[in-house]
């Protein structure tokens, strides 16, 4: 029996295909997960029955999803907006610490009502995180300084500022845990309803400024013209440095107000290791909703099941933590591949009969 | 249809939602010729080589080589056919060396999975095995080389390229005979040429038909694409004419005349002559004084230009490729920073300012390069047509951008510039238009805005005729209406037929000056190589290249 497989580029991709993938992805992913569960003596079934309908169908499921969502959509807005000028910002992170550090100091330290102290929080936030992705955007726009890693560096020192912070001056509660001292009622983000914090609104609000900056004002179009062509842009007298600027510092900022969002709306303090990396799981949400600020929420949403049904899923069977993150980055390998697939197309052919000698050609050698 | 044919083609029909690219055309081609495929862009021409070479299935027709009937579906049932093509744009790796780029379209498996292979770690049967061997074809690459081979290759047929030298080390003449080598390396009956000498210079392009008179003289077979008439003139033995995705006819170069070809082409009788009306000349608007510029690799390419550009003047820049009018361009345009001296637009000095502040005061910039500095080729055509104008105030109030209005704008630059191939302003890709299409949607862009002064550098560069025209009657008009222009283009022709001024550059420097009226080419060749017209003694002829180009 011969087996041959050949692999042809696609002149265009089906509309079933291009609709389609998503789902596969997830199905595929899933199915390979399976196998893991199966080998823990975990029906997967009933493994993935709690891990979706528990998450979607129950009010408990239902409120945590939309509670994590909110960094994760802030957070991916934070790598969108530079992705569409041609950047990666890797550091949302380091954006999403020192936004949290700095609104979280405001939140302890000023006395102001309710209403006048979360905004002043979620501004101080969002001045720090501009200020901590401005840096690499500086770097990269006056020195050609590569993004990529200034940014992600940069994470590291966000982080060993906030190690430094939460055991010493901003150190707080009983204990000598690395955390801060309880939020007053006022610096904590009222309640939008059924035990979802307004943060959610704040996400959302951003996502509609973001389509809106990016589909119906100049700046959209100038980050477009920019994040395709560089040299062209500034030949019709784009600044290509304003636009590197902003996009950073405006992606910083986002992340920064997820980060606020997640310390005074959802864990009343501020903890050392407080979040699961919303900052990197960022950059595969980014990438899925890379059509538009909507997608970049709904993927957020996506995630946000995937971290609570993983969550739900490891207390109900008692699978590992590290299983979740398995499914996890299953599924955006899987993701890369189906791109794969969508520009290719890969057939077997199966041929029966005597085998022929390889089909190598002979004409390249001696 | 003789016995000498080796390529038919019959009937080919290819569409394109809305557009008909190939509309039943045939085609034959003998063994031994250089074949001539005539057309302006968009006419069909590479339509019809990307379905003969299988990037496209044809909707309807059949392809015969050698009498039997080819069933392409991808290029390597071309290659192994025998058809090979050299596309305009190079596919070459510019770090790999020159035999490994020939090696790398065959797809040799990596040296472990050959069967043959002598001491490779892994087990003859799971080498041989049918499904391994096929995966190992798709997914790995094996690099060693028989550069003997290809250096023998080479040899044979003149080519004096050093195998194991790397790419980016050869000149895009060496890279496009690299480009041909790797055909050749397959056993190609029968070559395609996409418009080889588009990136050639004149001296690179007469090497490159001394190649192409040496492999139909082994017995290929050529397909030679192009929209020059010179060159069909030099190479081709028999030529086919397509207008509109169709066939006008097939002939013998020398039974018909230059101008029989520029109209089955075109349509229409094509005039190579232009009437150019006394314009009076008004204030300056733009003066230059001592500029001086790097190139991008810091060396002096500028060293203290003066010049003077009046409203209503077309000032024609002549020189040899390289001799600074580049840096001219873009310094002129904003986009380069002068190291010394002062530009005054309008009166008003603008040395050293942004890019914005040149096309705010009436700038425009026709660049060389039309996918470097021209355009975005990932973006719509809408994009494109509006990326200098999009903050004028009628696309909505600050900060917002009404798309609707930029369609428009776009959809009336693509009407009055007859812009084709152009199917959804939003939905087209500027990359997807051929280059005169680009071309003229590039100058519609920097016309319409009525600028004071207009910088076109080569803008009729790998434009096709009927563009040709197109563009030189535009910038005729433009001159009417009192735009300033600088011209700058290696075509004399098109410096002599549109200039009220004619500079010539060598080195950086203005060394001649003089007008269309009184001018003396030989002097003008003279001086483009830096030869000095007042000594006698440098008596030697100006480069064949230098003055022979040109279409009419």
């Amino acid at each position: 029996m011969n087996v041959a497989v050949n692999v042809d580029a696609r002149e265009d991709i089906p509309v079933w295909l291009a609709y389609g993938t998503p789902v596969f992805t997830v199905l595929a992913a899933l199915a390979v997960s399976a196998i893991a569960l199966v080998v823990l003596d975990v029906n997967p079934v009933a493994a993935y029955a709690t891990m979706f309908v528990d998450t979607l169908f129950t009010e408990f499921g239902l409120r945590e999803t939309l509670t994590k969502a909110v960094p994760l959509i802030l957070t991916g807005l934070a790598v969108y907006l530079p992705l569409k000028a041609g950047l990666f910002n890797i550091g949302a992170e380091g954006q999403l610490v020192a936004g949290a550090l700095a609104g979280t100091w405001v939140g302890l330290n000023v006395s102001l009502p309710g209403l006048a102290l979360v905004p002043l929080m979620f501004v101080a936030a969002a001045v720090a995180g501009g200020i901590w992705a401005g840096i690499p955007a500086y770097l990269r726009a006056r020195w050609d300084v590569n993004e990529i890693i200034t940014s992600l560096l940069l994470t590291f020192v966000a982080l060993a500022i906030q190690s430094y912070l939460l055991r010493g001056p901003m150190q707080g509660g009983t204990g000598n845990f690395p955390q801060s001292e309880r939020f007053s009622e006022a610096a904590t983000i009222p309640e939008l309803f059924g035990g979802v914090h307004a943060g959610l609104l704040v996400a959302v609000c951003m996502v509609v400024v973001t389509y809106v900056l990016m589909t119906k004002t100049r700046l959209g179009f100038e980050i477009t013209f920019v994040g395709s062509n560089d040299e062209a842009a500034q030949q019709a007298g784009m600044s290509k440095f304003y636009v590197y600027l902003l996009v950073f510092v405006v992606g910083g900022a986002f992340a920064a107000m997820g980060g606020i969002s997640e310390i005074a709306g959802a864990q009343g303090r501020y903890r050392a290791g407080f979040e699961p990396g919303y900052g990197f799981t960022a950059i595969p949400i980014a990438l899925l909703g890379r059509n538009s600020a909507f997608k970049v929420m709904l993927a957020g949403l996506f995630f946000a099941v995937l971290f609570v049904g993983g969550s739900s899923m490891e207390v109900a069977f008692g699978v590992p933590a590290a299983l979740v993150e398995i499914i996890q980055a299953l599924v955006i390998l899987f993701l890369i591949t189906a791109e794969f697939f969508k520009s290719y197309r890969v057939g077997i052919d199966v041929k029966r009969g005597p085998a022929e000698t390889p089909a190598q050609p002979q004409r390249g050698d001696d | 249809m003789s016995e000498h044919t080796t390529l038919r083609m019959e009937g080919i029909l290819k569409e394109f939602p809305g557009v008909v690219a190939n509309d039943h055309i045939d085609l034959s081609v003998e063994r031994g010729e250089i074949h001539g495929l005539l057309g302006e862009n968009g006419a069909g021409k590479s339509t019809l080589m990307k379905v003969l070479y299988g990037l496209y299935s044809q909707d309807d027709g059949d392809i015969y080589l050698d009498g039997e009937r080819l069933d392409l579906e991808s290029p390597q049932d071309a290659i192994d056919a025998g058809i090979g093509m050299v596309h305009q744009h190079f596919m070459l790796i510019p770090r790999l060396t020159v035999a490994e780029n020939v090696v790398l379209g065959e797809r040799e498996p990596a040296t472990a999975f050959r069967s043959d292979a002598e001491g490779s770690w892994l087990p003859a049967t799971v080498r041989n095995n049918s499904l391994v061997q096929s995966l190992a074809g798709q997914f790995s690459l094996g690099l060693d080389v028989p550069e003997q081979r290809i250096q023998d290759l080479a040899d044979q047929y003149g080519f004096d390229i050093d195998v194991s030298a790397k790419i980016w080390e050869l000149d895009v003449g060496q890279q496009q005979r690299v480009e041909i080598l790797k055909a050749l390396y397959r056993d190609v009956d029968l070559l395609i040429l996409d418009e080889p000498t588009a990136v050639l210079t004149p001296t690179e392009a007469e090497r490159l038909f001394d190649s192409l008179e040496r492999l139909t003289d082994e017995g290929l077979s050529i397909i030679f694409i192009t929209h020059k008439l010179t060159e069909v003139d030099a190479i081709v033995d028999r030529v086919t004419v397509l207008r509109e995705g169709q066939n006008v006819g097939t002939a013998a170069v020398s039974s018909v005349s230059r101008a029989d070809l520029a109209e089955m082409m075109v349509g229409r009788e094509v005039l190579f002559d232009i009437d150019r009306e006394a314009v009076d000349l008004g204030d300056p608007v733009l003066r230059a004084r001592g500029v001086k510029a790097t190139d991008n690799r810091d060396i002096e390419a500028l060293s203290g230009i003066d010049l003077t550009v009046r409203q209503g003047e077309i000032v024609g820049i002549a020189g040899v490729s390289g001799n600074g009018q580049k840096e001219l361009a873009e310094v002129m345009a904003g986009i380069r920073d002068v190291t010394a001296g002062e530009l005054l637009v309008n009166g008003e000095d603008i040395t050293g300012a942004k890019p914005k502040t040149f096309v705010d005061s009436g700038v425009s910039f026709v660049p060389e390069d039309r996918l470097q500095y021209g355009c975005a080729e990932d973006l719509s055509v809408m994009h494109n047509a509006t990326m200098k104008d999009f903050r004028d105030g009628r696309f909505g109030d600050r900060p917002f951008l009404d798309y609707g209005e930029l369609r428009e704008y776009a959809e009336t630059l693509v009407e009055e510039f007859d812009v084709r191939g152009v199917s959804d302003v939003t939905e087209t890709n500027a990359g997807d238009l051929s280059g005169g299409n680009l071309q003229k949607l590039i100058l519609a862009r920097e016309i319409y805005r009525d600028p004071d002064l207009l910088i076109a550098n080569q803008p009729t560069r790998g434009v096709d005729v009927g563009a040709i025209e197109f563009i030189r009657e535009t910038l005729l008009e433009q001159r009417k209406a009192g735009t300033g222009i600088i011209l700058l283009s290696e075509d004399l022709d098109e410096i002599f037929d549109l200039s009220d001024r004619i500079l010539v550059v060598y080195e950086g420097e203005f060394v001649y000056e003089t007008t269309p009226a009184e001018a003396d080419r030989e002097r003008i060749g003279l001086e483009m190589t830096g030869g000095d017209g007042d000594d006698e003694t440098v008596a030697s002829p100006p480069q064949s290249g230098v003055t022979q180009e040109g279409e009419s």
